[in-house]
């Protein structure tokens, strides 16, 4: 109430001074009493479960009723030495590098030629875009029937083609990949879409110089149009690598992270340990090497994007 | 003033109203909710149980929640039984109470309000019995036994000369690995087509349920002390793994079937028997009405049949109501004693007042394997085993290099002896 | 329905006679930048690439729809795999809508995903204006802390959040699918970012009649930001609404579970039989993607503005 800028609805001075509501006016700057919901369920949702994770890290916490105890290191030891673990941390960055490539450049192509202005602006965009809509239960669903060996429509596609289907989810060889398809068809929708708002963000007189310079359709996408995606470009690739090393749903809900491992991110992990296996403990101990893995991507394109930014 | 605030702390307030909200809509008093895996022809029989039992359970509903057979199972179940609103009851294997139990995700049953309702420790298989018990309480109540069997066709099989005077299988024909191999040829020639089946490729269980029973027939067991290492014998798992290699790489059988493959291929008649847990019954005899089955032969000298068993256990409630626990009691008391009709499915009720009787032994083939009850293994009472564990899947997926890719049987079996070291050297949760 | 809205820049100098309103409808159809250029193949070329994407990004759906209206022999007839032999039938629909919990999973979607949106864009937007409008010690830091945490992927929380709300006794309960979702800082600093943009001018005649933050933040900011809060709430919402790993860890209670965790955690009871799965899948896709058709500018506007800070 210091400050005329805090003065609260035109309340008479009188009535300011007395009451619980009052006091706490009083005493905490309104600005705070704004940022305060936020602030308690930041608090309470979100550094005190950082907290607690950390400590419970440290212990052998399971989801039996027993207390738990003080192990210090051991549960990082124990995974820095868990073959599983790094299996699924194999796993998760080849998925990432292996589904961020098309999720940019398809999302880019699509974006490039819906953009050109051809007729049926309405049916592309739903049919890039509507799967990103579609609940991720209904992907697994989805693409666990379209992957089914002997029913599948891909299989039946393949065989009427005269090839041999495959046992899409169950090969170790295949299954991630076949994974990596079904995301690409999910959420390429998601980045075609920015790259369509920033494809209309371009202004349109460099085109216009483009062509009285007399360049061709080719020179203007090679020189005006993709450089000014770049910036974009940069960034849909940092957030879909972030998103990618998050992957959990759709290879839980096709694979569950099978064939013998052979599909199952670190996530996935830390929810099989955690609840599957019981051990809290330990999946907290997972959730940290995992979040040291975010930050380290994140840092190197923090870099990456410094340098480039130079 | 300050309305976002203040309309952010009545949707706080409001979440802590439809938290009892949640709790309330559990309770209600007639209705038993009941978490089971069976969907399929298991599913709608246990409906129709449910259905002939209800005259024993007056006033009492059953509400089944189907959810995912196998790990989410029970890991969703665990969850619940943490959270302390889970379902009034629960089926679960019995190979799996010994992870659950210790933790303290389950409730005692009361015997004695069991006996009241007809329910005895008497009326069960003291071995089933015994897996119950934890810490001198009974944590389940044994709905059957699942044994791990054969099947077959009964024409190519007499035309093999495999079947004795009374149309049982000749389990002497069967009795050595030797002898084994050489019956699947014979069924070979007189299907004309091939001999056994057995289902295994890219299967988190069936190698593991194969080979487990065998292993058991050599007379030897795992020790599994946690936090230590494994005693096994390894020359007789690389004996029974050098056996089940020659199994499904003998000319006369199938070579790389997975499970579903492996249906077909005895239903359609092009393999005149097949390995298979009993719960598959209702698939072929909807293929060949003269069926026939027998329990595991016994391949390497002591008797021993790989089963599990389906179990109702308690979830954990931090302040069970007395009158509903007691419904509960009812229900299942009242669920086991029609258990002739779960026989349909191909299961051996566990509650043998049933099994007793003449109506059972005029179950065909149903009364020709209810002697595996007397040999029944389940999964070693380790937190970790149990039916749809990540133990099994793991034992299974060696014991698949060794039938499928030519990992060589002693090196298959040191390498499932590191993987379970690998498993025990993890702390328990309890 | 176009890209047009989407620009914040002055509408380009046209030779267009076409009248105002009519350009800007068409803008995204012609576009101001053909890329492909005029010629004939190009545009050939071009609506060939596209109309070959779009089947191959529809074909799944309208399997999925086909076999949703088949009946259970004909969905699983490896042979005649296209055209049902015994007609197209809606026994797949009656039969999912008649065990009655898609409709409870389709309510209880809506009520967690509304109460998300509700509590997040309420609680974010007086955070975003406190930040961006008001001095109190500590503002600096809480608010690099907010940005900070940005970096925590949820994923992460999941096993103390479970036990946080296994001590707190709320494990199978709204409140629990609800609370950990609701907090979103970056929602908090696109907000922020939003504030800082309207001019301070706006706000000096509100002052000078004596009015304080809270009819400030109520009565000028408020309205003025409501293409920016629709955009926002449309965006939690559609998270909330597909967000999966956490309501499938807090629920275990078929009665609770929302949509994408009840559609595949709780099993049929009579085995599998793809033609109900798929039409189960159809209703539950329904909702959003209808939405989607009417408010395609919203979404797409939402998507666009939220979306860089928000994945």
């Amino acid at each position: 109430m210091s400050t005329p800028l805090a003065a609260p609805d035109r309340a008479p001075a009188g009535d300011r001074a007395t009451g619980p509501v009052a006091t706490v006016r009083r005493l905490v700057p309104p600005g705070l009493l704004f940022a305060l919901p936020f602030l308690v369920l930041f608090a309470l949702f979100m550094v005190w479960p950082l907290v607690h994770g950390a400590w419970m890290s440290l212990t052998d916490t399971s989801l039996s009723a027993h207390d738990p105890s003080f192990v210090g290191l051991d549960n990082y030891a124990e995974a820095l030495g868990d073959a599983d673990m790094w299996q699924a941390v194999g796993n998760t960055v080849w998925f990432t590098a292996v589904s961020t490539v098309p999720l940019v450049a398809v999302a880019l192509a699509m974006a490039l030629l819906v953009h050109t202005g051809l007729p049926g602006q309405w049916v592309w965009r739903l049919a890039f875009f509507a799967p990103y809509l579609l609940p991720v239960g209904v992907i697994g669903l989805l693409w666990g029937w379209l992957y089914q060996p002997d029913l599948g429509l891909y299989n039946h596609l393949l065989q009427a083609a005269g090839l041999d289907g495959f046992a899409w989810l169950s090969d170790k060889d295949v299954a991630l990949h076949a994974i990596v398809v079904a995301t690409l068809w999910w959420t390429v929708g998601f980045n075609f879409l920015l790259f369509l708002a920033a494809l209309q963000a371009v202004p349109d007189h460099l085109y216009e110089a483009a062509a009285l310079d007399g360049a061709g359709a080719w020179r203007r996408l090679w020189h005006v149009t993709l450089p000014q995606l770049r910036r974009i470009t940069g960034v849909v690739t940092v957030l879909q690598i972030l998103a990618s090393l998050k992957v959990f749903d759709q290879v839980y809900l096709l694979t569950k992270g099978g064939p013998d491992g052979a599909t199952r991110p670190v996530v996935e992990y830390l929810y099989d340990v955690g609840f599957t296996g019981y051990r809290l403990g330990y999946a907290s101990a997972i959730s940290y090497v995992f979040f040291a893995l975010v930050v380290l991507v994140s840092a190197v394109q923090f870099a990456a994007f410094r340098r480039r930014e130079k | 003033m300050l309305r976002a605030s203040l309309a952010s702390a009545a949707a706080l307030l409001g979440g802590g109203a439809l938290a009892g909200c949640g709790a309330a809509a559990a309770s209600d008093p007639d209705t038993v909710r009941m978490w089971d895996l069976f969907s399929g022809a298991d599913g709608a029989l246990l409906d129709e149980l449910i259905d002939i039992a209800a005259p024993d359970m007056p006033g009492t509903d059953v509400d089944r929640t189907v959810l995912e057979w196998g790990t989410p199972y029970y890991t969703k179940l665990a969850m619940a039984s943490a959270g302390g609103r889970g379902p009034d009851v629960a089926v679960c294997h019995m190979s799996r109470l010994a992870g659950y139990a210790p933790l303290g995700l389950l409730d005692p049953w009361d015997t004695g309000l069991l006996a009241e309702f007809g329910v005895r420790e008497a009326d069960f298989a003291d071995a089933v019995w015994q897996r119950t018990r934890y810490r001198d309480q009974t944590y389940a109540v044994p709905l059957d036994t699942h044994p791990f069997i054969v099947f077959f066709h009964p024409e190519p099989a007499r035309k093999a000369g495999l079947l004795t005077r009374d149309g049982g299988l000749d389990l002497d024909a069967f009795s050595s690995p030797a002898r084994f191999l050489e019956a699947g040829r014979e069924l070979a020639r007189a299907t004309g087509k091939q001999g056994i089946a057995f289902g295994y490729v890219n299967d988190t269980a069936q190698c593991w349920r194969l080979f487990y029973g065998l292993y058991r027939q050599t007379g030897n067991d795992f020790d599994l002390p946690v936090g230590g290492t494994v005693t096994a014998d390894t020359d007789a798992m690389a004996e029974v793994i050098s056996f089940m290699t020659k199994l499904v790489g003998d000319r006369a059988n199938p070579h790389r079937l997975d499970y579903p493959a492996a249906l077909a291929s005895f239903t359609n008649g092009q393999t005149g028997m097949i390995l298979s847990g009993e719960w598959e019954l209702g698939t072929f005899r909807a293929a060949d009405p003269d069926l026939g089955a027998a329990s595991f032969p016994t391949v390497f000298g002591t008797p021993a049949v790989y089963a599990d068993a389906h179990s109702f256990v308690l979830p954990r409630r931090p302040d069970p109501d007395e009158a509903h626990r007691r419904r509960t009691h009812q229900a299942v008391a009242a669920v086991l004693k029609a258990g002739q009709t779960w026989a349909k499915a191909g299961h051996i009720p566990a509650y043998q007042p049933v099994t007793r009787t003449r109506a059972y032994a005029r179950l065909e083939p149903q009364a020709r394997y209810v002697t595996a009850a007397d040999h029944v293994v389940l999964d070693p009472p380790v937190w970790f085993a149990g039916a749809g564990s990540d133990f099994q899947n793991a034992m299974s997926q060696v014991l698949q290099q060794a039938l499928l890719d030519g990992l060589a049987p002693d090196r298959a079996a040191r390498a499932m002896v590191d993987r379970i070291n690998t498993a025990l050297s993890q702390p328990s949760p309890a | 329905m176009t890209f047009a809205d989407l620009r914040t820049r002055p509408a380009r100098p046209t030779v267009s006679p076409l009248p105002a309103a009519r350009r800007a409808r068409r803008g995204a159809q012609r576009g101001p930048n053909l890329t492909l250029g005029p010629t004939r193949t190009a545009r050939a070329l071009g609506l060939a690439a596209l109309a070959v994407l779009a089947v191959i990004w529809l074909l799944p759906m309208a399997w999925a729809v086909l076999t949703a209206f088949k009946s259970e022999q004909d969905a699983s007839d490896p042979v005649h795999w296209i055209w049902p032999q015994a007609g197209f039938t809606l026994d797949g629909f009656r039969t999912v809508i008649e065990r009655g919990d898609l409709p409870l999973w389709m309510w209880n979607s809506f009520f967690v995903s509304a109460a998300v949106t509700l509590v997040t864009v309420a609680v974010s937007a007086a955070a975003g204006y406190a930040f961006s409008r008001t001095v109190f010690r500590g503002r600096r830091v809480l608010f690099a802390l907010t940005i900070a945490s940005v970096l925590v992927p949820p994923q992460m929380l999941i096993v103390p959040w479970f036990q946080q709300m296994l001590t707190l006794n709320l494990v199978d309960t709204y409140a629990a699918v609800i609370l950990p979702q609701t907090v979103a800082p970056v929602m908090v600093f696109i907000l922020k970012k939003h504030f800082d943009t309207i001019p301070r001018e706006l706000e000096e005649a509100a002052r000078l009649d004596g009015a304080g933050h809270a009819r400030i933040f109520w009565s000028v900011m408020m309205p003025l930001s409501r293409p920016m809060l629709a955009a926002v709430s449309i965006f939690v919402f559609i998270g909330a609404w597909n967000n999966f790993l956490w309501p499938f860890v807090s629920t275990s209670d078929p009665a609770l579970m929302t949509l994408p965790v009840g559609i595949t955690a709780v099993k049929d009871a009579y085995g599998v039989n793809y033609a109900q799965t798929m039409a189960s899948s159809v209703l539950a896709a329904l909702p959003l993607v209808l939405v989607f058709v009417f408010f395609q500018r919203h979404i797409v506007k939402s998507v666009a503005t939220t979306g860089l800070g928000g994945q």
